[in-house]
């Protein structure tokens, strides 16, 4: 038997969403017409079900000492752990960013925080890789595009070049 | 329609090659982007589109269209990243051919597939148009519900390693499937406040969550996404590797055409589509296999079946915007508000009043795969290189470029924030063996069931026996069962014949 296959905790992250989840669409739609929450109270009621049939599973494996309730399958290998965490939060901080730095500038810095956080040093490859996808992104979505990204200062400061272009 | 006929069609498609080549180029950079469909790019460029003459708008959009397709393929099997809901089916062969080592045979495979599947189904439908347009007429709301729960048999189907965790990912995909307002009283179910949701859960945000970000999340343990070995193989990959997957497409053949002709069938089903197309041709591939057990592991069959299938489907979907004036799809309703515009009335009198536009889109199609095999095959060896770029180096990319495609499909910067909830959900799948396949065929299927589910509970008033009272919709429920009960059959039988079978000494 592997290591993760011992730590059945794991197993019951998903159902436990997939529940809380399901919980709140019942909730949430108690005083709706029944046409409008059939579908869901219908594949709901079949995900609770089906979440039972797990929970039972692995009661019955823990109570035959086949595992435990550990969640150890999440953070392994322990230090991959922290940079995932930089790396989801550098994400959600680029997209908080996003409305007053520009979509050039926020992805300019959160490659370069990334870069760091995973664990490049070497500072050619530090500067050059976000200036050069940054700059493709630049000119697909904002210089071809003309997508509704946020504008930051690098936006502003190449709109005249961009307006000069367009004549 | 007469040779002479066909043959002129021929020619003023060829002479638009260069409208051809620009249409083949831009959709194979969109749809290698996951996040950008072709109908969005045809949004965009509605300016362009609607400036030119009708004849060159045709050929450009159909060229983008069908590139798109195609190129979906290519991230699917190099990071296990789909360009589009399509290519997710490739992803379950694809990515272990290239962690073989593998990589420019899986996508040299996965364009033949998707160039040979998607010129035989174009020549046929140019042959059988007429026929294949009261197709759709058959199929109405009940036999509907059928196709999307056959959809759904593929959950347990594809996830067969542990199904009762590949329904749960399924059903949970599906439940997700059904935020946002209801089809007939308008009332927002599960949005937890966020305007953002009452048209429902974003497909792109979904698959760059489930796909990209989670992959990328689990991708940084390794130092590169092949192992030394692959990594030996395919650093000496060489024109005999692009030679070896076209002797597996002539090998192969048959394949390409069963599947691709279900592309086909699947996509003239109003609102189908490619991604549901796909999963079918990979679970009817695996079902009739000899070796059903090797799928997932790393075959051409896995890359060619979904590849096929789902350029099978680009002709398909065009069969009842010509034939009906119903569009099949997203990006067929764009050519349809373009052709409109240039004057042109949809259905079926089209093929009397201006049988060169009728048949000239489907002409138009050939032509851009003929041009397209010769564009792209020769790319494949050095697309095949991205395997060898360091994970530390692919992941931030991959997170952040993916996140911000997430914000093209409706230009709400909160998709962005939702592709990175499901990529952390996607992560959790990831390392507890859950399918997150299964979840974003959930979710693909959750608001087309409903809207088909209550159709036909509104028409019978409520009795649910109404979806079993059609004979095509019957055919159906047999094929289904058919579908569920054959790869269990098999799993039985082998377990008996092994169990049977005298110990090895």
């Amino acid at each position: 038997m592997t290591r993760n296959s011992q730590a059945l905790g794991a197993d019951l992250v998903i159902p436990a969403l997939a529940l809380a989840f399901a919980s709140y669409f019942f909730f949430s739609t108690a005083d709706l017409v029944w046409e409008a929450k059939a579908n869901g109270v219908i594949i709901g009621t079949a995900l609770v079900i089906l979440i039972a049939l797990l929970v039972g599973r692995v009661a019955l494996r823990v109570m035959r000492g086949e595992g435990g309730l550990g969640l150890d399958p999440l953070w392994q290998p322990r230090e991959m752990a922290w940079k995932r965490v930089g790396l989801v939060a550098v994400t959600a901080l680029f997209i908080g960013l996003l409305p007053w730095l520009g979509l050039t500038l926020a992805l300019w810095l959160g490659l370069l925080a990334q870069l760091w956080i995973i664990g490049v040093r070497r500072r050619a490859i530090l500067f050059w890789l976000p200036t050069w996808t940054a700059a493709a992104v630049y000119a697909l979505f904002i210089a071809v595009l003309d997508s509704g990204f946020p504008h930051g200062p690098i936006e502003n400061l190449l709109a005249p070049l961009l307006a000069l272009a367009g004549r | 329609m007469t040779w002479d006929f066909l043959m002129g069609q021929f020619a003023a498609q060829f002479a638009l090659w260069w409208v051809i080549w620009l249409g083949i180029l831009l959709g194979i950079v969109v749809g290698i982007l996951p996040g950008f469909s072709p109908q969005n790019t045809l949004i965009m460029l509605l300016p362009l589109t609607l400036a030119v003459p009708v004849e060159q708008a045709l050929a450009f959009m159909v060229a983008l269209y069908c590139a798109n397709h195609l190129a979906g393929g290519v991230p699917a099997i190099l990071m296990r990243i789909p360009g589009s809901g399509g290519a997710a089916a490739t992803t379950l062969d694809g990515y272990p051919m290239a962690r073989k080592g593998q990589a420019q045979q899986a996508i040299v495979l996965s364009f033949t597939a998707s160039v040979f599947g998607g010129l035989i189904t174009t020549l046929a439908t140019i042959a059988l148009l007429p026929w294949l347009s009261q197709l759709g007429l058959y199929l109405r709301s009940v036999e509907m519900v059928i196709i999307m729960l056959f959809g759904l048999t593929l959950i347990a189907v594809i996830a067969a390693k542990d199904t009762l965790k590949g329904l749960i990912s399924g059903f949970f995909g599906l439940l997700i499937g059904v935020v946002g307002t209801d089809h007939v009283y308008s009332e927002p179910r599960a949005t937890m406040g966020f305007l953002e949701l009452y048209d429902g859960v974003p497909l792109v945000a979904a698959l760059i969550g489930l796909f990209a970000v989670s992959e990328a999340l689990v991708m940084i343990e390794e130092k590169m996404i092949v192992d030394d070995d692959a990594r030996e193989r395919a650093m000496q990959a060489s024109w005999a590797d692009t030679i070896e997957g076209l002797r597996i497409t002539v090998q192969k053949w048959w394949h390409i055409v069963w599947t691709a002709f279900i592309g086909l069938f699947i996509g003239i089903v109003p609102g189908a589509g490619a991604s549901i197309a796909a999963f079918v041709a990979y679970q009817q591939s695996r079902m009739w296999s000899k070796h059903p057990e090797l799928y997932g592991t790393g075959i051409p069959e896995g890359v060619i079946a979904p590849e096929s299938a789902n350029n099978g489907v680009t002709s398909g979907t065009l069969v009842p915007m010509m034939a009906l004036g119903v569009p099949g799809g997203s990006t067929a309703a764009v050519m349809m508000i373009v052709l409109q515009y240039h004057g042109m009335v949809m259905g079926p009198r089209l093929f009397s009043t201006n049988p060169e536009l009728a048949y000239g889109v489907f002409v138009s199609m050939a032509v851009a795969y003929i041009f397209m095999i010769i564009t792209i095959l020769p790319l494949a060896r050095y697309m095949a290189r991205i395997v060898l770029i360091e994970t530390k180096y692919l992941v931030p990319i991959i997170i952040l470029v993916t996140v911000v495609a997430a914000f093209s499909e409706r230009q709400y910067a909160f998709d962005m924030g939702l592709a990175l909830v499901f990529g952390v959900i996607g992560y959790i799948a990831h390392k507890t063996n859950y399918h997150v396949t299964a979840m974003l065929v959930g979710v693909i299927l959750g608001p087309l069931f409903e809207q088909y589910l209550v159709r036909a509970l509104r028409i019978s008033e409520g009795d649910l026996t109404v979806l079993f009272t059609s004979p095509v919709g019957n055919a159906l429920w047999a094929l289904l069962a058919f579908s569920l009960l054959v790869p269990l059959g098999r799993s039985w039988w082998q377990g008996r014949a092994s169990r049977s079978s005298p110990p090895q000494p």
